[in-house]
């Protein structure tokens, strides 16, 4: 007996739940539950990292616009552009119409985001601050945007990861380490940054990791007074690498002593995305190194 | 047609002790000249006239009104005042210069009338300065300036004419046009009373005279019987021999 | 004078609606004109009334209050140096919006914070010089110059304390900024009814240029009117600062800019001042958000770089 009309009336009926119920749903940020009828198809990301994260949650196709500074992964360069994270050209924005909009809480200003929400756009905002953040927050963006497969599958690639590094530099010997981001005025981050959890994932020891501010300002003699074993900094491509230079008049101190005075790539590990992973294996070479030396 | 008096008033120069009391009446169509030394506080006595400085006693009478009672506007109907000194930080032109002097003739939402523009422009032709109309003030010499100040004052039109020095920077020929101006003013009813530091022009045009020491003292009275060469050598610390010209004394300072 | 205003609402309106066709995506007439009779396509529907149309009216009056006020204060200080900021106002307004930046509050209370601060300000610098009783304008302005120096004092303290990221936000605050002006009304109203209040005004204030004896011997009762002056400057000021944070330049050289060509009637000047300086900052805006669209830059610069030749011209030409 031929049964497929009764297969396919099946399918048809089985299949009709899901096209109903196509709306999505994902928890930002600030709390807000963010539903959208069906997966976004055209999306802008108000910030270099949510450009990376949006990539990574598979949906890198469905960007429409991004901000200044978007130049990762390679093709994010070609989409066009709505401004700078600081002050968003809202009128390029709106032109483009997307249908969400992926917004930085401490990054993008207060006022232009209001703004945005007045003009009745569905933003969605991001503040990942630890590695297990960084992962949830691709699961959901990948919610959003209908491309769960790719984007659990990168989150878990991501975790997997980051659990491996844990577990080799588990009972690793804490060697004290200091994390220069900027030159002058001098600022270093402490444990909250994620930053500092990847300092803190090779086995590092910031030595300004229970600072009170998550960026702050310090000066050299504090430095001096902490004596790191190690000095690390981000280098940028395209310029030259003599941020820690300025320590070398300081033999006295330990890393110097040692030429423990290393650069690990900037963008990596500035950025709340995967390439923390990268960012993470080098730190823990240069660690190592230190730890040789 | 305007009185001006005075009661008791001892006026305020920060640092002298009170001066001798001005009892004056300053009546329409008298020409009075105040002299005096420099520092002698013709310029004080004048403003206090005006009410613009308070006077440490006494009063001042406009038409048997304190000063004090009257709001400024109503005084500057009656009252106008050419200074010695003027600011001039934002010039505007001859002819808005001389308008100003009918700012206490308009309400608020006024503005000036063909009126006061044929008022303006006959004082500005009285003073020769209608030539200048529309150039600004800051272009102007310091003789120019002053006619224009004068003419500021007959578009205001008051019926006590104050002036502060009015011939200064005045050549001859206008400082004579200018006497007889205000000479034919008061002959029309106005009440003159001015600063000179001009004796012989006080000698020659001035119907009463006002005599304002350094140390506070002051007589007053009619010209004749004020200018007497041993008061005039005592006001001005300086050796005089009088001479008569066109029926009037002149008055010459000599070397000891 | 009835003329030179005339050309002044021509002008006006012009760049009223060029800003309105202008923008990082650009309106033709045809479609502008079909979204103000209520048709044409959502996004350029969105785009006017949203986000253009407040934004041009909202900077047409800060421009005019800016301008209406550099003037005021001209003449109350006799000095043609001085400019709405001159006594310490925008300083206060700054104070009180980063305070308000660092303490994390909304823009709402950011815009209150700011007029708080900035007749704090006004209040300040008036109690201090008339300290023994006699306000001249000299000692006004020292006093204002003064005050102004420690509230900038003030900021440096907090911009050097503030975390990094709060930085852009104080700076673009700083630097003054249209954009986040969501309702003109307040604005526009104060600039109104500052225009009907200071009309009658005007005259008494050409008087008062020739200095106060004798604007007083003309029949001015100076000190009261110095004082409306000085309040209705401060206000003026306080609004167009909370409205669109500190945009220098247009209350010094607007007035100017209108004496050279117009000048020195109050008259005529003030309600010049209103029409130039919103024409003048309503160009400016326009400016700063095309010239290097996407690219959003502040819109005190561009007044800098659009006054000063101008101004340089005009005074070139009257020589």
């Amino acid at each position: 007996m031929n049964y497929w009309p009764v297969k396919a009336l099946l399918c048809a009926l089985l299949t009709l739940p899901a096209m109903a119920w196509a709306e999505v749903c994902a928890e930002d940020r600030r709390g807000v539950q963010v539903c959208l009828p069906e997966p976004a198809k055209r999306i802008a990301t108000l910030s270099p990292g949510a450009t990376e994260l949006m990539f990574a949650a598979g949906a890198g196709e469905k960007v429409v616009a991004v901000v200044n500074h978007s130049d990762y992964p390679p093709a994010a360069q070609k989409i066009p552009l709505v401004g700078n994270h600081t002050r968003i050209d809202l009128e390029a924005l709106l032109a483009l119409e997307p249908d969400l909009v992926i917004t930085w809480v401490t990054g993008n200003p207060p006022a232009q985001m209001e703004m945005l929400q007045e003009l009745g756009l569905t933003t969605f905002a991001i503040e990942p601050r630890t590695f297990e953040q960084v992962s949830g927050v691709i699961e959901r963006l990948s919610v959003l945007a209908g491309t769960e497969k790719e984007g659990y599958a990168e989150a878990q690639r991501f975790r997997a990861g980051i659990a491996a590094i844990a577990e080799k530099y588990r009972n690793v010997e804490p060697i004290p380490v200091f994390y220069q981001v900027w030159e002058t005025p001098l600022m270093t981050i402490s444990d909250d940054h994620l930053i500092g959890k990847v300092l803190q994932l090779c086995g590092g020891l910031n030595v300004f990791g229970d600072m009170p501010r998550l960026v702050p300002r310090i000066s050299a003699e504090v430095v001096l007074a902490a004596d790191p074993h190690v000095i690390l900094t981000g280098s940028v491509e395209g310029t030259s690498d003599d941020e820690l230079d300025h320590w070398k008049s300081y033999s006295g101190m330990t890393a110097v002593a040692r030429g423990n005075l290393f650069f690990i790539p900037a963008s990596p590990i500035s950025r709340p995305t995967p390439r923390l992973l990268e960012a993470s294996e080098a730190v823990c070479q240069k660690l190592d190194i230190a730890r040789e030396n | 047609m305007s009185t001006l008096r005075t009661r008791g008033l001892v006026i305020n120069v920060p640092g002298r002790p009170d001066g001798y009391a001005l009892d004056m009446d300053i009546e329409s169509g008298q020409t009075w000249g105040v002299l005096g030394p420099n520092g002698a506080g013709k310029t004080t006595l004048l403003h206090t006239l005006a009410g613009l400085l308070p006077a440490r006693s006494g009063q001042v009478l406009l038409n048997e009104s304190p000063l004090a009672d009257l709001k400024r506007r109503e005084i500057a109907r009656h009252i106008g005042l050419v200074f010695q000194e003027r600011q001039d930080s934002f010039p505007a032109t001859v002819m808005e210069t001389a308008l100003i002097g009918r700012h206490p003739w308009l309400s608020p939402w006024e503005s000036e009338q063909g009126d006061d523009q044929a008022r303006a422009q006959q004082a500005l032709t009285s003073l020769d300065v209608d030539h200048l109309s529309d150039r600004l003030l800051n272009t102007l010499s310091g003789g120019e300036r002053q006619r224009v100040a004068i003419a500021t004052l007959m578009t205001q039109n008051p019926n006590v004419w104050l002036l502060d020095e009015p011939t200064n920077h005045l050549d001859l020929h206008h400082q004579v046009k200018v006497i007889h101006l205000l000479r034919d003013q008061a002959r029309v009813g106005k009440t003159i009373f001015m600063c000179l530091h001009d004796l012989n022009l006080a000698a020659r045009w001035c119907s009463h005279v006002l005599l304002l020491y350094t140390n506070g003292d002051a007589c007053w009275g009619p010209a004749d019987a004020m200018l007497e060469s041993s008061a005039l050598e005592k006001l001005y610390n300086q050796k005089l021999i009088t001479v008569e010209a066109d029926g009037a004394p002149v008055f010459v300072p000599v070397s000891a | 004078m009835i003329r030179s205003l005339s050309v002044l609402c021509v002008v006006a309106l012009l760049a009223v609606l060029l800003a309105l066709a202008l923008g990082s995506v650009t309106v033709s007439p045809i479609d502008l004109i079909a979204v103000i009779q209520g048709e044409g396509n959502a996004l350029h529907r969105t785009l006017l009334w949203e986000l253009r149309l407040p934004r041009t009216l909202a900077a047409f009056a800060t421009g005019g209050l800016l301008a209406v006020a550099g003037a005021l204060m001209q003449v109350l200080l006799r000095n043609p140096l001085a400019d709405p900021y001159v006594l310490g106002l925008s300083g206060g307004a700054a104070v009180g919006a980063l305070l308000a930046m660092l303490t994390g509050m909304g823009t709402l209370l950011i815009s209150g914070s700011a007029f708080a601060g900035a007749m704090l300000a006004t209040v300040l610098v008036f109690g201090l010089a008339h300290g023994t009783g006699s306000w001249t304008p000299s000692r006004l302005l020292l006093t204002g110059v003064v005050v102004a120096a420690g509230w900038g004092a003030v900021i440096t303290l907090m911009l050097a304390i503030t975390p990094s990221y709060k930085l852009p936000g104080m700076l673009y605050w700083l630097m003054g900024d249209v954009s986040y002006a969501r309702t003109p009304w307040p604005p526009l109203i104060v600039l109104a009814l500052s225009i009907v209040l200071v009309l009658p005004l005007a005259r008494n204030l050409n008087v008062l240029a020739r200095g106060p004896m004798q604007a007083a011997a003309l029949g001015v009762s100076v000190r009261p009117l110095e004082w409306t002056i000085y309040i209705l400057a401060s206000l003026l000021t306080a609004t167009a600062v909370t409205t669109a944070g500190s945009i220098g330049f247009v209350g010094l050289i607007v007035p100017h800019m209108l004496r050279l060509v117009l000048g020195n009637d109050q008259r005529i000047i003030l309600p010049a001042c209103a029409l130039a300086g919103g024409t003048l900052l309503v160009l400016a805006d326009t400016l700063a958000r095309t010239v290097i669209a996407p690219e959003q830059l502040p819109v005190g610069v561009i007044t800098a770089l659009l006054g000063v030749p101008t101004f340089l011209y005009l005074l070139h030409r009257s020589r």
